[in-house]
């Protein structure tokens, strides 16, 4: 009946859905992170930090998971257009950075995002 | 072809699921290098008016508009009537990084494009 | 030049008044399903700007009689008229 997985963080059970999202948005942490960025093979640097915060920031700004062109563009406003480029982001969150690093940052799925 | 699409947008935020999906579709599209032009009109300048929809535990459909820009629709053209109908003066609508066109002749504005998509 | 087809009753929804303020010279508006309602005589012209098309079929399920204003077209004239009209808006809520 039940299906839903679980992350095991620290003596917490946390659950995440059959992608890997969070079920509850609420119930992330930098430590969470680090374990589900581990289900990607992603090992987080400062760089991989900088691009989560931002992630966060557009979703307290406009309540959504951007798509690959407005992450693009939201990284370029506040990093500059060094690493406001695709494959800088996706040489961090590959191979679909919007949907991993969403994922990572603890938001939902992007909506539009394929 | 698809670059000359308009989305327009006549209802009123949280009365029913339209104003949201006409939004979910613009971003949609948007996100795949096809952003339609925007038209609020009748109810749908509601849209861009104030917010608080906490109280009915939904999410806020203006800040999710303010997302368009960052998905490159920077211009969002209203209907000047509708908003003079419903008391709501131009200046009150705000969207940062967006260019907000009055529209005083619809009729003329909605004829220059392929498709329109009514939501 | 625009074909604007209307399907609600002018008396529940803002439909018919705001695709009238809404059509350019030389569009057209085609009545459809409970917009028939507005195609009655006694009903105040939509607009001087387009002609009024009325689906008879809708207007004769409802016992609607079309008024002078307004000419009643079967289903082959509707689509023709989408043929010759850019755009097309539903104006359907």
């Amino acid at each position: 009946m039940n299906t839903e997985k679980n992350l095991h963080i620290a003596g917490r059970e946390i659950p995440i859905d059959k992608e890997g999202f969070l079920r509850e948005l609420s119930d992330w942490t930098p430590e969470v992170a680090s374990a589900l960025a581990q289900s990607e093979g992603i090992e987080l640097t400062d760089a991989h930090w900088e691009v989560l915060q931002l992630l966060q920031a557009f979703y307290r700004e406009f309540e959504l998971s951007p798509a690959m062109r407005p992450l693009v563009k939201y990284i370029t406003l506040h990093l500059g257009p060094d690493k406001g480029r695709s494959i800088y982001l996706m040489q961090l969150f590959p191979p679909s950075p919007a949907k991993v690093a969403s994922k990572i940052a603890g938001l939902p799925k992007p909506t539009n995002c394929l | 072809m698809s670059k000359n699409t308009l989305a327009l947008c006549r209802q009123a935020p949280y009365g029913n699921a339209l104003a949201r999906e006409g939004l979910e579709a613009i971003l949609a599209a948007a996100a795949m290098d096809q952003a339609p032009a925007v038209l609020f009109l009748g109810d749908g300048v509601f849209q861009l008016a104030g917010q608080k929809p906490e109280a009915i535990a939904e999410k806020n459909l203006r800040r999710n508009i303010q997302a368009l820009p960052m998905f490159d629709v920077e211009t969002l053209h209203v209907c000047k009537s509708s908003l003079l109908q419903r008391g709501i003066m131009p200046e009150a609508l705000q969207v940062p990084g967006a260019d907000i066109e009055l529209v005083e002749d619809c009729g003329s504005f909605i004829r220059k494009f392929d498709h329109v998509l009514s939501f | 030049m625009t074909l604007h087809i209307v399907s609600k009753s002018p008396y529940s929804s803002s439909a018919l008044t705001d695709c009238a303020s809404s059509c350019a010279e030389g569009d057209a508006i085609v009545l459809i399903e409970d917009a028939v309602y507005g195609a009655v005589e006694t009903y105040p012209e939509i607009t001087e700007r387009a002609p009024v098309y009325c689906l008879q079929s809708d207007a004769e399920a409802r016992g609607i009689v079309i008024g002078k204003n307004v000419e009643g077209i079967d289903e082959t004239r509707w689509v023709t008229l989408c043929t010759e009209h850019n755009p097309i808006v539903s104006w359907f809520k």
